[in-house]
């Protein structure tokens, strides 16, 4: 049995060559970094004279509680997901697309368009959705993949130049809702969209609508892609190492426009979920920053596709069960803001923590010292 | 003068006076961030630095009614927070992007959160103590442009000035060469026994001076009081005018100035009422930011070549 | 004599391999001293060591005398010791004043003085022959001038000990004699220099003294004028070398690749690859030799198509193939094990079963979909047949070490069924084991009917699998060798750029930079 204390050891942590990752070690620097968050945002509750465990539970029981809130909690997921799922198309190869607000804004501007423009009387019927979902796919595509265009042949930054793209594409709604599109009166928006495009309402008496499939059909084809078929190995290959998939014979630059154009379809989708579900008319401001929080769903689902429905789920449920908080208990709703996005930043800190060691020995070290006489090993 | 020479000139003085005015706040944002993408750090979470600095200075002015200390205490929120951006995106080396990103809607949450905690039941103020418009005897009597060069106020002037001594330090001391040395190649910076880690500290220290600064100026001089979405953007747009202006200080401020024109040009053209969309204007500003990043016009305008990309020594 | 520097007994141990083992150096002021050995030989690290870049195990190192400590590359500088990298330690979007005056700042706020230090700066460059315009924008000059740049940065600083490594090697021979009369007019004014190289020819020339290092070893200094190329490159070459594979005769086939006058540039657009001609036909392993650095790797590079040829043809079992992308070589029969493992051969991210089928991964499928499946057995009888052990295949490949990754890749493009097959360094950090079954598994598939490419810096390695051996110098085919070969010296004279005499000369003709 070793002597307790190891004179050699000298620092409580000490630096590892290489980061544990062990599923134990991330899982527990995981999750001491979201208790860190909750015990954090449980200050701001009890401010409000909350007991954390009474306001946790009030912001999970609204949407997971009841049915009411559950299907609201559909109506804000099924758009997030979408966005999550455009972010790992893009993300996975290395195409770091940033301008889901911009095809967020395409999509429902395109598709609300289309709905206007459809003629009374003998509608185009079920044909519509199909129609609708092919020409978002379509319009998101070509908006997204031009950035990709311009990143694979002219070597553009795809960051900064999404990001100014969003601008262009809220203006461009700004300018559609004030002028052409809008409805008759003041406000800068369409008018209410014909009944017959909205998406089905699935639970009846509640908001939840069809968007939520189409999400989760979405989740699956991607997955399908990524796993399944020998494009999306291509693609995954791109986005680790292009020099080695230059290697392996695959057309990076091609692949990369074609995941620019997926990621576009699929932000635009976002776009028509939320105009033909939810807000069934085109205003300024319809993206409601979704086009970002969505790449958040992503990261926490971790760039796999499966996950990103449950978690839009969860992200989407907390928003409203704080919606619920702040009208029954005036606890303002920011404060759930608050809570997630400390968690996700400690998260992401708290892999730093994976590079040290923490050396117990080291505190035997003093006990040893103290008290010589009982050191009898 | 005639009628129409009059009215023309009117136009003018009013669309000039709101370009200047509304290019204050990003251009300051913009000057601090040009030190940070100089070094190789791309800080989106300036969005949400100019909204905690906004919150200080509105803080400060309401307890305290000292309109400078406001703006001083803005600036310090700003560099505080950056010195944990800067954790993440050096020591951690978390990605810059998504770091940055996450931060924002942090900044919102926090900022809505303490708003609502410390004015609490109390309705919001009526007004804070602000920055007035200078009067300057001589200058500001010229006609028409008097006024509106002359009659800023003080943290326009305070940020020209800033522009002025961004662009000198940058471009003229060896810490501005060291700073550019460690975004355009860290490795040599580092063989010249320059600390890399220092430099990209330093950086987003000051990016974040900027837009704490920022947002004391939106609140102080600008809009008169604080509001959730008194940023709306517009730390991505100093984002963009750093692009636009081809990281350079000096060039910044052309570019805040077109983006601010631009901005106040849809708010004039509303009172005059045109037929071109005003969303034009508005995004004129970004699609030529954008094909000048892009390269389509050959001459692409380059960013440091090591921005986003963490160092590690060898 | 006064001794300028002296490196007693270093020793330098990385994760594997001693990389400098007990080396000793010594050298005087005023003198131009080479450093030689073949890649491997421990010289860039004992420099490296000198100039505080890497900390040494053991060992002493003195100037004048009087013991020092070197911490980092800050305390080099401070005692004048400086170093030119292979890869330029500049600043493209600078200038040259404002690169040479780079970290020189005195505080934080103070001014630059650029045109003191411009003044400066064409004083000590008309003095040795340097040629700079200070103003001059840094990426828009020639790589033989950033090299000046680069060592007007340690004059600047008053550097008494300049350290070169491999200074030639992206110099065509109008600039090689430029740098030469430099460092010459260096020398005249009391400053020493090293050259780390491994190019015999050149430092004959150029050189006072020579120390030959081998296997990290140090193995003698001795001036320039009693000793000669021969000598020198059997220390640095010459060792006795075991045949003991077992190549059995066979009839050559049909030429498989063939390669014409072909050249090749770097990203640098430095030409590395010139006019090269070769052919490698079915059942035959065609060596070539050659110390790294010569334009192997863009030879390789250019017959898959990572990179484009400026000029010349290839044909592959007939057909020009020139023309055509990577997958579409890769479809007729081309495979290559890249020296590069983790950067262009494998994909550490990745599990080992993913990497398995890198290249292959339109011909593991079930209709339209991937089978991971059959891409598993792949990854199975792979790990089986070459031995690759320390991590399942489910697990990133990452945590294979390099010899397990080499073992992968090379039996991932021994299998996958090509015609031709190029190897770069196949046994690069392998243990002796590992080594062994890989040579049969090459002599195996030559065996098979495959042309082979080996590109190897180990002439025990060349020496018992290639049938023919060809040396590569300077981007130019120097001389060909057919089995059995003889001794090794006349190919060690030819890698290290010394031609026998006759016609052929090492050197391309002045203005031949493309």
């Amino acid at each position: 049995m070793a002597a307790p204390g190891n004179p050699n050891v000298t620092k409580l942590f000490e630096r590892r060559l290489t980061p544990a990752d062990s599923p134990l070690a991330v899982a527990g620097t995981t999750a001491l970094a979201v208790c860190v968050a909750m015990g954090i945002a449980a200050i701001f509750f009890h401010h409000y004279g909350a007991s954390p465990v009474q306001a946790y539970f009030g912001l999970f029981h609204e949407p997971f509680g009841t049915l009411h809130g559950f299907g609201y909690a559909l109506v804000r997921a099924a758009p997030l997901a979408l966005v999550a799922l455009g972010t790992i198309v893009s993300w996975r190869s290395g195409f770091y697309y940033l301008g889901f607000e911009g095809c967020f804004v395409i999509g429902a501007a395109a598709v609300g368009w289309m709905s206007l423009a459809t003629p009374r009387g003998p509608h185009l019927g079920p044909l519509f959705l199909p129609l609708a979902i092919l020409l978002s796919l379509t319009v998101g595509g070509l908006w997204a993949g031009l950035v990709a265009f311009v990143r694979v042949r002219l070597g553009g930054n795809e960051v900064l130049i999404s990001l100014m793209s969003n601008y262009v594409a809220r203006f461009f709604l700004q300018y559609l809702v004030s002028g052409p599109l809008r409805a008759p009166g003041s406000l800068p928006e369409t008018s209410v969209l014909p009944h017959d495009t909205w998406l089905p309402f699935l639970v009846p008496g509640t908001r939840g609508h069809a968007g939520i499939l189409i999400a989760v059909a979405a989740a699956l084809l991607v997955w399908a892609l990524l796993q399944k078929l020998p494009l999306g190995y291509e693609l995954i290959v791109t986005g680790f190492n292009p020099a080695a998939a230059r290697y392996a014979g695959i057309e990076v630059g091609r692949r990369m426009m074609l995941a620019g154009f997926f990621a576009g379809g699929l932000g635009a989708l976002a776009g028509m979920v939320e105009v033909l579900g939810s807000q069934h008319r085109l205003m300024d401001g319809i993206s409601g920053n979704m086009g970002f929080v969505g790449i958040i769903v992503a990261l926490l689902s971790r760039l796999n596709p499966l996950a990103t429905v449950p978690i839009a789920l969860v992200y989407g449920g907390m928003s409203v069960g704080a919606d619920a908080m702040q009208r029954r208990a005036a606890i303002p709703s920011s404060i759930t803001f608050l809570l997630e996005s400390l968690a996700i930043l400690l998260v992401l800190a708290s892999d730093i923590f994976r590079f040290y060691r923490l050396n117990f020995t080291f505190l035997t070290r003093f006990k040893w010292r103290v008290s010589p006489g009982e050191d009898s090993a | 003068m005639n009628g129409s020479t009059l009215m023309v000139s009117a136009f003018f003085a009013a669309w000039l006076s709101a370009s200047l005015r509304l290019a204050g706040p990003v251009l300051v944002a913009a000057l601090g961030e040009t030190f940070a993408e100089q070094s190789g750090i791309l800080n989106l979470g300036i969005e949400g630095t100019i909204l905690l600095g906004a919150l200080a200075s509105f803080l400060t002015s309401y307890r305290t009614g000292m309109i400078w200390t406001s703006l001083l205490v803005a600036t310090l929120v700003g560099v505080a927070f950056s010195l944990f951006l800067a954790w993440m995106y050096i020591s951690v080396r978390a990605s810059q992007v998504i770091t940055g990103l996450i931060f924002n809607v942090f900044a919102l949450g926090l900022a809505t959160t303490l708003y609502r905690l410390v004015l609490g039941n109390v309705a919001a103020p009526e007004s804070i103590a602000v920055f007035q418009p200078l009067r300057v005897p001589l200058f500001g009597r010229i006609p028409i442009v008097g006024p509106v060069i002359f009659g800023q106020t003080a943290p326009f002037y305070l940020t020209l000035a800033l522009a002025v001594v961004a662009q000198l330090v940058l471009y003229r001391t060896s810490f501005g060469l060291a700073l550019r040395a460690t975004g355009e190649n860290p490795a040599a910076a580092d063989s010249a026994g320059i600390s890399v880690h220092r430099m990209r500290y330093l950086g987003t220290l000051l990016s974040g001076a900027g837009a704490g600064m920022a947002g004391g100026y939106l609140v102080l001089a600008q809009v008169g009081l604080f509001r959730e979405t008194i940023v709306a953007g517009q730390g991505f747009i100093a984002l963009g005018i750093v692009i636009f202006g081809r990281w350079n200080p000096l060039k910044a401020a052309l570019a805040a100035l077109v983006f601010g024109g631009c901005d106040a040009l849809q708010l004039s053209l509303q009172i005059i009422g045109t037929k071109a969309p005003p969303q034009l204007w508005l995004a004129l500003p970004y699609v030529v930011t954008i094909l000048g990043i892009s390269g389509l016009f050959g001459n692409r305008a380059v960013p440091p070549a090591a921005l986003m990309k963490p160092y590690v020594k060898a | 004599m006064k001794h300028t520097l002296e490196m007693k007994n270093i020793v330098k141990r990385f994760p594997g391999v001693v990389a400098n083992d007990h080396a000793s150096f010594t050298i005087q002021a005023g003198q131009i001293h080479a450093l030689v050995g073949e890649n491997g030989a421990g010289k860039s690290t004992l420099m490296q060591i000198l100039y505080g870049f890497h900390s040494m195990d053991s060992g002493e190192i003195f100037i004048d005398g009087q013991l020092i400590r070197l911490g980092g590359p800050k305390d080099a500088i401070a005692l004048g010791i400086g170093m030119v990298h292979q890869e330029f330690m500049l600043v493209p979007t600078f200038s040259v004043v404002e690169n040479i005056v780079l970290g020189l700042g005195a505080g934080a706020g103070a001014m630059l003085d650029l045109a003191r230090a411009s003044s400066r700066i064409r004083d000590l460059s008309d003095r040795y022959g340097l040629a700079l315009d200070p103003s001059a924008k840094v990426g828009a000059l020639p790589i033989g001038v950033q090299q000046r740049v680069e060592i007007l940065k340690l004059v600047y600083r008053d550097a008494r000990l300049l350290i070169l490594d491999e200074p030639t090697s992206v110099l065509t021979a109008g600039e090689k004699d430029r740098l030469f009369a430099v460092l010459r007019e260096l020398g005249r004014s009391g400053c020493s220099i090293v050259i780390v190289t491994h190019k015999l020819n050149e430092i004959m020339e150029l050189a006072d003294r020579v120390t030959v290092m081998r296997d990290g070893r140090t193995l003698g200094t001795k001036s320039i004028s009693s000793t000669s190329q021969q000598e020198l490159a059997q220390l640095m070459v010459g060792r006795a070398v075991q045949l003991h594979a077992v190549k059995p005769n066979r009839d050559l086939g049909e030429p498989i690749l063939r390669v014409e006058e072909l050249c090749v540039a770097d990203d640098s657009d430095v030409e590395k690859v010139h006019r090269v001609t070769l052919e490698v036909r079915a059942g035959e392993i065609f060596g070539i030799a050659g110390v790294d650095g010569n334009g192997q790797s863009e030879l390789a590079e250019a017959i898959l198509h990572l990179r484009k040829a400026k000029s010349g043809r290839i044909f592959l079992a007939g057909a020009d193939v020139t023309r055509m992308s990577v997958g579409e070589r890769r479809a007729r029969g081309v495979a290559y094990v890249p020296a590069d493992r983790r950067g262009v051969g494998s994909v550490t991210e990745m599990t080992v079963a993913d990497n398995a089928v890198l290249g292959l991964q339109r011909r593991y499928r079930r209709g339209p979909f991937r089978s991971a499946r059959d891409a598993r057995h792949a990854a199975d009888r792979l790990a089986e047949r070459f031995g690759v052990r320390g991590a399942g295949i489910d697990s990133p490949a990452g945590k294979l070490s390099g010899g397990n990754l080499q073992k992968l890749i090379i039996g991932r493009e021994l299998t996958c069924g090509a015609c031709m097959l190029i190897v770069e360094q196949p046994t690069r950090g392998l243990d002796v084991g590992a080594v062994e079954s890989l040579w049969k598994e090459l002599l195996l598939a030559r065996q098979e009917g495959k042309a082979v490419l080996l590109i190897s810096t180990e002439m025990e390695e060349l020496l018992n699998l290639s049938d023919r051996i060809a040396v590569l110098f300077n981007g130019r085919i120097l001389g060909v060798f057919d089995a059995p070969f003889g001794s090794v010296d006349q190919i060690g004279l030819l890698m290290a750029g010394i031609a026998p005499s006759g016609p052929s000369s090492p050197w391309p003709r002045p203005g031949t930079r493309t």
